[in-house]
């Protein structure tokens, strides 16, 4: 019988030696910490479900901010994003609202739609990659948000059935995955 | 209390000891005790209860906390399983922690260990294809490795005992190089699906385009309600766990029908270390055992074991099975355990987009494709290579993930997702790889996991055969969805390394001579005539069909062959 720590050093032979001290202690069952995460600030949660809110907005169905998708993104950055990745989105994320209060003297928050909307833009084609990602979260966590997937889309928890080819009916909206 | 030590050895004692609960364990534990054993299912991984213990079968997309992502620890502690989307969000307390899966590649290998009881059959892809003997005569028809000691018509009556137990799903074709079975109900294609098939015929004559087979039940029959199985509800969540037990696995089939006979013991947590071997007898005497928690060493003895590990373990445990007789390992007498090492090659083909269609939509999630039997190398159809390929695919309409316009967001953005998208379609093939004797396994003494076990080193590689049979899956599946009017058609190829199929294969090859091979036609180890091994490992070729519903007729027939053997008195 060997024990845990024989193992790990075992493990870390296998991996060429490139075994991190937080997966050591992670692997010994300690509490572990992936490198500090962003600590989201209120404010920050405010600004992200109006930015997301305006990437998915409420129409004839509730959007972004009614679904909560906001709680989405900030859980899968801080969980799935490394330390990096998260930085550069919250960078990104405070770049648009400098952009909200050097042209328009207000905060993100407090903008109508339509400039909103202007900022929104302007951060696609100035900030391709906070764009993209922000936009990626924004659909994912809406779309499988309660909200999303049976008021935007058709969702059926137990369909039952397969028929592989039915008329697709004016005004129908698309299944929800 | 003089037979203390007898009376204790009894009650470790069992007809028939089985290692591993997946596809091939399960059914071994099912045949056998039907027959009257007592049969003892050794399992290394943690107990999985059907449907209580698939925590995630039932949740809603908005119960996920990830939509199936995986977080930076797990995959800072799951460095190799995290390389591929089989360890996911929702499955990810079915595989073992890659800490605890210990291995060494030489060359990149993608080992997928499950720590469950069921194994793999709760994760499995379930489609279910009969060889042929286009397969079976392969290797004597082109000289290469050893020949199969067996024909299509010595497995065929098996493959109908397991296919009307298991319930698979499909289409009769009458093709000579994918043999019919015994099935329940096709499922339906989609639109674009029957649109292609129909071209697909035209321009190709021989080549057909048919539904998976598969292992849901489309109807559950009489042999499945039996057990307390269900219909197929089509939502599309096989590899969380089916509440439903609609498609086959150990949970929803064999280890009921194995538990009702009131004479099968399961253990979970269960280690094989060694399979025990009397040199006098010549005979396995039975297996040690280390818990898995515990650490605890204990032996089991029995008249017949069933080596069921999957091909990767249940060839490392007979390499760590050694003995006077057996220095190299168990049955090594040939040199080729761990030699022949398979898998299927995939992930190449391609992929277009079809005009119109748009008021043509679907009901249900369809947890299944089509399938495009292999053509290639058959009649008059030569190659610049050997054996051929199958094709996987399917038709769907987008989804909102799909891809919209780079700048796009807000009321045009969430309206264009709140409709379906185009329909696409998508071939991919899954390729015969050839058994090559330095394609291997073998184990590392000096490093040992945390049960005392060596770890396995891989060295294994697809080569020349495959890497031409490749540029055919790419290419065919381009001009064939071409011709059937898809348009932007695209071939990708993303590599393919050994273990990504989860088909692992060829270990501890079957054949008809003791000098080439470990295991003789009934799947018995030649020089150790009451072992059996039916998983991946005592495959001779791969075929290009998936795998599982041979280990389960393999097994059945097994089974049969080791109790007709126990009744004369020959084990």
């Amino acid at each position: 019988m060997i024990s845990r720590r024989d193992a790990l050093q075992r493990l870390t032979l296998l991996l060429g030696g490139a075994l991190s001290a937080q997966l050591t202690a992670g692997v010994l069952g300690q509490v572990i910490n992936l490198g500090p995460s962003v600590l989201v600030s209120a404010a920050q949660q405010k600004l992200l479900t109006e930015v997301a809110d305006t990437i998915i907005p409420t129409t004839d169905t509730p959007g972004s901010k009614a679904a909560g998708a906001e709680q989405f993104i900030i859980r899968v950055l801080r969980d799935c994003y490394v330390l990096e990745d998260q930085e550069a989105f919250y960078d990104g994320l405070s770049k648009l609202e400098d952009d909200s209060h050097r042209l328009h003297n207000q905060s993100f928050a407090d903008l109508d739609a339509a400039r909103r909307h202007e900022i929104v833009k302007q951060t696609a084609i100035s900030n391709k990659a906070f764009f993209h990602n922000l936009r990626t979260l924004t659909v994912t966590g809406y779309f499988c948000s309660e909200i999303g997937a049976t008021k935007a889309l058709e969702y059926l928890p137990i369909p039952g059935r397969f028929e592989g080819d039915v008329p697709f009916k004016p005004g129908q909206k698309a299944w929800a995955l | 209390m003089a037979n203390f030590n007898i009376d204790a050895k009894k009650e470790l004692t069992y007809d028939a000891i089985v290692i591993g609960s997946g596809v091939s364990g399960g059914w071994a534990a099912k045949e056998l005790t039907e027959k009257g054993l007592r049969v003892l299912m050794l399992e290394r991984g943690k107990q999985l209860e059907h449907i209580t213990g698939y925590e995630n079968a039932l949740k809603a997309p908005w119960e996920l906390k990830y939509d199936g992502r995986l977080t930076t620890q797990q995959i800072e502690s799951h460095p190799k399983l995290s390389r591929d989307y089989p360890y996911n969000e929702m499955t990810e307390k079915y595989w073992m922690n890659d800490s605890d899966s210990l291995y060494r590649e030489k060359k990149r290998f993608d080992w997928f260990r499950p720590n469950i009881v069921g194994g793999k059959s709760i994760m499995w892809g379930r489609q279910s294809y009969r060889l042929s003997d286009i397969d079976f005569e392969a290797n004597l028809r082109d000289g290469i490795a050893v020949d199969w000691p067996i024909r299509y018509a010595d497995i065929a009556p098996w493959y109908s005992h397991a296919e009307k137990f298991a319930g698979i799903s499909g289409e009769k074709l009458g093709l000579p190089q994918l043999p019919d079975g015994e099935f329940l109900p096709p499922m339906d294609m989609y639109y674009l699906e029957k649109e292609v098939r129909k071209r697909l015929e035209k321009s190709f004559p021989g080549r057909v385009m048919t539904i998976g087979r598969v292992a849901n039940l489309s109807k559950a029959a009489e042999e499945q309600l039996g057990v307390g199985r269900g219909p197929c509800q089509f939502r599309n969540r096989c590899s969380w766990g089916c509440p439903f037990g609609a498609y086959f696995s150990t949970q929803s089939s064999t280890l009921p029908a194995a538990a009702k006979t009131g004479r099968l013991t399961l253990r979970p947590d269960s280690v094989v270390t060694e399979i025990t071997f009397d040199n006098d007898t010549q005979r396995a005497t039975g297996v040690r055992v280390r818990d898995a928690v515990t650490m605890q060493d204990r032996e089991y003895f029995a008249k017949i074991i069933f080596v069921c590990a999957s091909a990767i373990s249940s060839t490392a445990l007979l390499m760590h099975s050694t003995s006077d007789r057996f220095p190299n390992g168990m049955g090594n007498d040939s040199d080729q355990l761990g030699r022949n090492l398979m898998d299927h090659h995939f992930r190449t083909g391609a992929s277009g987009r079809w005009e119109g269609g748009h008021d043509h939509y679907y009901y249900g999630r369809r947890a299944n494709g089509i399938y495009i039997p292999r053509y290639r190398n058959i009649g008059d159809d030569k190659r610049d290579y050997l054996r051929g390929f199958g094709y996987q695919g399917g038709a769907s309409r987008g989804n909102w993930q799909r891809s919209v316009a780079e700048l796009s967001f807000g009321a045009d953005l969430k309206d264009e997702l709140t409709q379906p998208g185009e329909w696409t379609m998508g071939l991919g093939g899954f390729g015969e790889t050839l058994p090559y004797s330095d394609n291997r396994m073998w184990l590392d003494k000096e490093t040992k996991d945390k049960w005392g076990m060596p770890v396995v080193v891989f060295d294994a590689e697809i080569r020349d055969n495959e890497k031409k049979m490749r540029l055919d899956m790419a290419n065919d599946a381009k001009e064939m969805l071409e011709a059937a009017g898809l348009k932007d058609v695209k071939t990708y190829d993303k590599g393919s390394f050994p273990g990504m199929a989860i088909h692992e294969m060829g270990t501890a090859r079957m054949g008809r001579d003791p000098k080439t091979s470990v295991l003789n036609g009934h799947n018995q180890i030649h020089a150790v005539k009451n072992v059996f091994m039916t998983d991946g490992a005592c495959m001779v070729s791969t075929s290009c069909v998936n795998p599982s519903l041979t280990y389960m007729a393999l097994t059945a027939r097994a089974a049969d062959f080791a109790v007709e053997e126990l009744k004369k008195h020959n084990l």
